[in-house]
């Protein structure tokens, strides 16, 4: 393993993935002395640096931080990865991989990297309404939006509805009540299920309506969003009248570049790996986080499988022996 | 003389980034924050037809969201 500044064009350890798991994982790289890149914006998803936590308003479950914004929480870890001299974090997008004489190539636009091992922290991006809620391409960002962070102040006194059931929706529609006036929760399943915290606080919060078992079907509006239609009646009627609809309704992992390399993937597309070490079916590939068939799916979770991918990396180089020539 | 303006909302990650870019390549620009300001966020709607931010207008060219490639063309930074 080289000790040198991480510079130039070959690597020990190579991240596709510059969100919170890629990072930790190349800090963590890093202090077992492996040269390590960081190709950010190689997933897809164009999120800066730092990955879908920047997405989220407020964070309580990271250790050592009671309280903090996404964006913050990912400077900070972004900030510890580059203290290192052996991490390098990079903007390229990843068009191509293959493996040639036990080395991965990795192809972007302007350059090719060598590397020993590889670690997919590609991450998911935000599933967008199926094509069967009529009317949900033409009112993108007329009143329809994937980013509450981003758009909730323009709805300062409006009535809004986040569709979504899970943790995230809960935290959205939370964040929705700083502005709007109003908020209905619409989920297709009989209980919305955050975690027990975010549902004590949904449930104390007089601006919040939550409506289970219901399916949205369609967009109204003119220019703008106008209201929504379901598919079974709330208080009489089919029709909800708003000004803004917000949509958690999940992710789909970024899953697709593993698969130049014959990486194996389950029937929802996610990277499958071992559970102990991270390493994926191919040898001296990794992958954690959001992306992996891990079922619990936390920003603390993919940190550590990260680290844990590092550490197996490491291992691998030095009983294999591997030289990038 | 380059006149940039930024329609923005505190919370809004693309515009920090949007205002990252502008500050890192030294072009001077205003930031109406369409949150607070109603009169913004109705000139913003008018002007990019859209309720996204950020919206960024440069010399009347209107880019909607973080594009750094439509930035740096608009600006003609290399």
């Amino acid at each position: 393993m080289s000790k040198k500044k991480s510079t130039g064009k070959n690597y020990d350890f190579l991240v596709l993935g510059a969100g919170g798991t890629g990072l930790a994982a190349a800090m963590y790289a890093a202090r077992l002395g492996l040269r390590t890149l960081v190709l950010g914006h190689s997933h897809g998803t164009e999120l800066p640096i730092g990955g879908i936590i920047t997405t989220t308003h407020i964070v309580e479950n990271y250790p050592g931080f009671t309280k903090i914004s996404g964006p913050e929480l990912a400077r900070e870890i972004e900030k510890h990865a580059l203290s290192y001299d052996l991490v390098s974090v990079k903007g390229g997008k990843a068009l191509q991989i293959k493996k040639k004489k036990g080395i991965f190539i990795v192809k972007t636009e302007k350059t090719d990297y060598k590397t020993k091992t590889i670690l997919f922290a590609t991450g998911t991006r935000w599933r967008k309404l199926p094509d069967s809620v009529k009317n949900s391409s033409k009112f993108e960002n007329m009143g329809l939006s994937y980013c509450a962070l981003c758009d909730a102040p323009l709805y300062k006194g409006k009535t809004v509805a986040i569709i979504g059931g899970s943790d995230s929706a809960a935290k959205d529609a939370l964040l929705l009540t700083e502005y709007a006036k109003k908020v209905y929760m619409i989920y297709r399943g009989s209980e919305i299920h955050p975690e027990p915290i975010n549902l004590q606080r949904i449930e104390k919060n007089k601006k919040i309506e939550v409506i289970n078992n219901t399916n949205l079907t369609k967009i109204n509006g003119d220019e703008f969003v106008k209201g929504i239609s379901l598919d079974r009646k709330y208080k009489s009627s089919n029709e909800l009248n708003l000004d803004g609809v917000f949509v958690a309704i999940g992710h789909e992992p970024l899953s697709q570049i593993s698969a130049q390399l014959g990486v194996k993937l389950n029937g929802k597309k996610e990277i499958k790996i071992n559970h102990m070490t991270s390493e994926t079916n191919i040898h001296g590939v990794y992958a954690a986080g959001d992306v992996t068939d891990k079922p619990f799916k936390q920003l603390i979770t993919g940190v550590a499988d990260g680290c844990t991918a590092a550490y197996y990396a490491y291992e691998y180089i030095t009983k294999e022996k591997v030289m990038v020539t | 003389m380059v006149n940039v303006k930024i329609y923005s909302t505190e919370t809004c990650i693309w515009c920090a980034k949007a205002r990252e870019f502008l500050t890192s390549h030294k072009v001077k620009f205003t930031e109406l924050d369409v949150g607070s300001d109603r009169k913004a966020a109705m000139e913003m709607i008018h002007k990019s037809g859209q309720m996204g931010v950020p919206v960024i207008d440069i010399n009347g060219k209107i880019i909607v969201g973080y594009n750094e490639g439509a930035l740096k063309k608009a600006l003609k930074i290399r």
